[in-house]
């Protein structure tokens, strides 16, 4: 009995030594690999935040809005922009060659996976990235005018149009990455035709007076204003 | 000057007319009721006044199809009877052209300028097409201080409507007299004299598709002539009736880009505005008179709810541009705009609004937001403040609204430094910082005041 309970424990340490010799090695070197990425990452940024002046990325975030909807605001925001892009695409790399020393059948499927998929990634975040700002655009574009015109609730106007534009660039995106692309879709479709048809029954059954005023009115003052306006300064 | 028209037509008139003394430009479209008058004085003026010289009236319209240039060519001016005058007279020549490129004011003095360049015009003048009260003597008042004066910009000096013209008297006069030092009152009138050297160094600039194409041209044309060293009169023109409307309606568009092109300005006259220490006048030709001006209408109570609801809706995007004094001083009016006695208490003082004018200036310089939202976000500032002003001045007379305009100026000059501080610190304000409630009105009084 006792012999048997202690070669049972015997090959249970046997079995537990064999997988540390095979694996400790490999664990140890992941954990160099990720701690010298790391500190390389961390030297780059810390050397392109310094070096680089990116002027012209920074000027395209100022005249585009982007800096401030990113949250990097200040003296450098594009050298920040990039240093920090590197920083996360070493880490990233390190990760991946860190998988890699394992050389097992798990760790080189997640590793081709992500090979495969990081275009993929790439653009949809491009996209989802150009759809935020766009709709952050669109939104603040509504929300002046709405207000300059005077209409009722202008900040309702605008989260919708944020709303809106902001699900159109993540139905693009899902399609992109081909994550759910019917269901999203589906949603895309049903949400443009819900509103659409809502708008036209609104205007079409309830807002027809009322309609035929607004725009007369306005074609009248358009065209009031067409006329005079060149001397109002 | 070598210049190549987009027009053959243009190109043709030129090679016929060789060469011209005088040009005078009038930009318009759909102004057939009007121009008709603007033609016959110019054409009156050049007559009268400068018998001597070779003139050509250049019409530069936008595509009218209400028959304007027809209107210029068939416009008649019975010589004798006009001018009293016996003499033989050199003729005077009228083109209409369309004008080609970005639709608007600035693309219409374009062609205008490159017309007066290509003829070696000596002077050139450019007036309004809607002017129900031009006369002759307007284009001597423009034209003969470039002429034999040895001027190089003719502005025009205007009795104009307390209420008229509120652009000018709320931002444009105050804001150029204190950065460029001259007390030019109608920087962006609309009618100008011009000397053939300005009008080349107007050519020879490469901005001429940006905000400068429409509205901004009349503040881009004063702020060059003033920043780059130009000689600048005035001309006392009299009245300048033309069709005013309410100034709380369809200005966002004009605003923004007079706006727009006056603040890209001041980031590229920064050194000159820097040195600026006084404002000085300057010359002003012609003999003053009083004259009646028509009344015009405004909607007070339509300006303070366009206020209010922009001081409820856009915080997002003025607490990005303003400081956060100075945001709170606006959120301590809006209940002040709210009130039953608004429209005879309401007012945004002269301290606060300058802060507002400089913040919106510097939040351009810095582009803490989209340049074309905020300059947006800004009428209903705009509209608030002359709202405020219509209460304050609702019983003045013209010398005492005057003065009024004087003691803003003196505000917009006394704060210059603060600009100056704020357009080299390369802060955005924080949102964090901004007022999460209105304060009270001591509390108010106690920070926007001096």
């Amino acid at each position: 009995m006792i012999q048997a309970f202690q070669s049972i424990l015997q090959n249970t340490f046997d079995r537990l030594f064999a997988h540390a010799n095979l694996y400790l090695p490999s664990i140890l070197a992941a954990l160099v690999i990720l701690l010298v990425t790391w500190v390389v990452a961390l030297c780059v940024r810390w050397v392109l935040l310094r070096a680089m002046k990116a002027t012209v990325i920074d000027n395209f975030l100022s005249d585009t809005g982007l800096g401030p909807m990113l949250g990097r605001v200040g003296r450098t925001p594009g050298a920040r922009l990039v240093a920090s892009a590197v920083y996360g695409f070493i880490v990233v790399l390190g990760w991946l060659i860190a998988l890699d020393v394992f050389n097992t059948r798990l760790t080189t499927q997640i590793i081709e996976g992500t090979v495969f998929l990081f275009p993929k990634l790439v653009t949809a975040g491009i996209i989802l990235l150009a759809g935020f700002w766009l709709a952050r655009y669109f939104g603040r574009s509504m929300l002046v005018w709405a207000c300059n015109e005077e209409l009722p609730h202008p900040r309702r106007w605008a989260s919708a149009v944020r709303v809106c534009v902001s699900f159109i660039s993540i139905v693009v995106a899902a399609q992109t990455l081909n994550f759910a692309p019917s269901v999203f879709l589906a949603a895309f479709v049903i949400l443009a035709g819900g509103a659409a048809l809502a708008g036209s029954l609104a205007i079409g059954l309830g807002s027809r007076e009322p309609v035929r005023n607004y725009l007369t009115q306005k074609k009248d003052a358009e065209q009031e204003h067409e006329k005079a306006v060149w001397s109002h300064l | 000057m070598n210049i190549r028209f987009a027009q053959q037509e243009v190109e043709a008139a030129v090679g016929k007319l060789q060469s011209a003394d005088i040009v005078i430009g009038i930009p318009s479209y759909n102004n057939a009721k009007t121009i008709g008058h603007v033609v016959r004085a110019a054409h009156a003026g050049i007559l009268k006044y400068f018998p001597q010289f070779t003139g050509v009236i250049v019409n530069s319209d936008g595509g009218s199809s209400d028959g304007t240039p027809q209107a210029v060519l068939e416009s008649k001016v019975e010589d004798s009877h006009i001018l009293l005058l016996n003499t033989p007279l050199k003729p005077v020549n009228r083109l209409t052209f369309p004008y080609h490129g970005i639709p608007g004011k600035g693309s219409a003095f374009r062609l205008v300028f490159q017309l007066a360049a290509a003829l070696n015009a000596k002077a050139c003048a450019v007036v309004d097409a809607d002017l129900r009260s031009i006369t002759p003597e307007w284009f001597d008042l423009l034209i003969r201080p470039v002429l034999l004066h040895g001027y190089d910009f003719v502005t025009p000096y205007y009795h104009r409507h307390k209420y008229d013209g509120t652009i000018t008297n709320s931002i444009i006069y105050p804001l150029t007299r204190t950065l460029y030092g001259k007390r030019i009152r109608q920087p962006i009138g609309g009618d100008f004299g011009m000397s053939s050297g300005l009008v080349r160094r107007y050519l020879a600039r490469n901005d001429w598709e940006t905000e400068v194409a429409r509205f901004g041209i009349d503040i881009w044309m004063t702020t060059i002539a003033v920043a780059e060293g130009f000689r600048v009169c005035q001309s006392f023109l009299g009245a300048k009736l033309h069709d005013a409307k309410d100034p709380g309606s369809d200005l966002s568009a004009m605003f923004v880009q007079v706006l727009g092109s006056l603040f890209s300005l001041m980031e590229e006259y920064e050194p000159v505005w820097r040195r600026t220490k006084v404002s000085e006048p300057i010359d002003l030709f012609g003999f003053r008179y009083d004259v009646g001006l028509d009344p015009i209408p405004v909607n007070l109570e339509r300006m303070l709810r366009n206020f209010r609801q922009g001081a409820q809706e856009l915080g997002e995007i003025w607490e990005q541009a303003l400081q956060p004094d100075t945001l709170r001083g606006i959120q301590a009016l809006v209940a002040a705009a709210k009130s039953a006695e608004a429209q005879s208490t309401f007012h945004l003082s002269d301290e606060l609004w300058v802060r507002i004018v400089y913040d919106f200036a510097v939040a351009f310089h810095h582009k803490p937001i989209e340049r074309g939202h905020l300059l947006r976000s800004f009428t209903p500032l705009y509209i608030g403040r002359v709202g405020s002003f219509v209460i304050e001045t609702k019983d003045m007379f013209a010398d005492d609204f005057e003065e009024r305009m004087e003691a803003l100026c003196r505000t917009f000059e006394r704060n210059r430094d603060y600009l100056k501080a704020a357009w080299s610190r390369h802060t955005i304000p924080d949102p964090a910082s901004a007022p999460k409630h209105a304060p009270t009105s001591k509390e108010i009084s106690q920070e926007v005041q001096p």
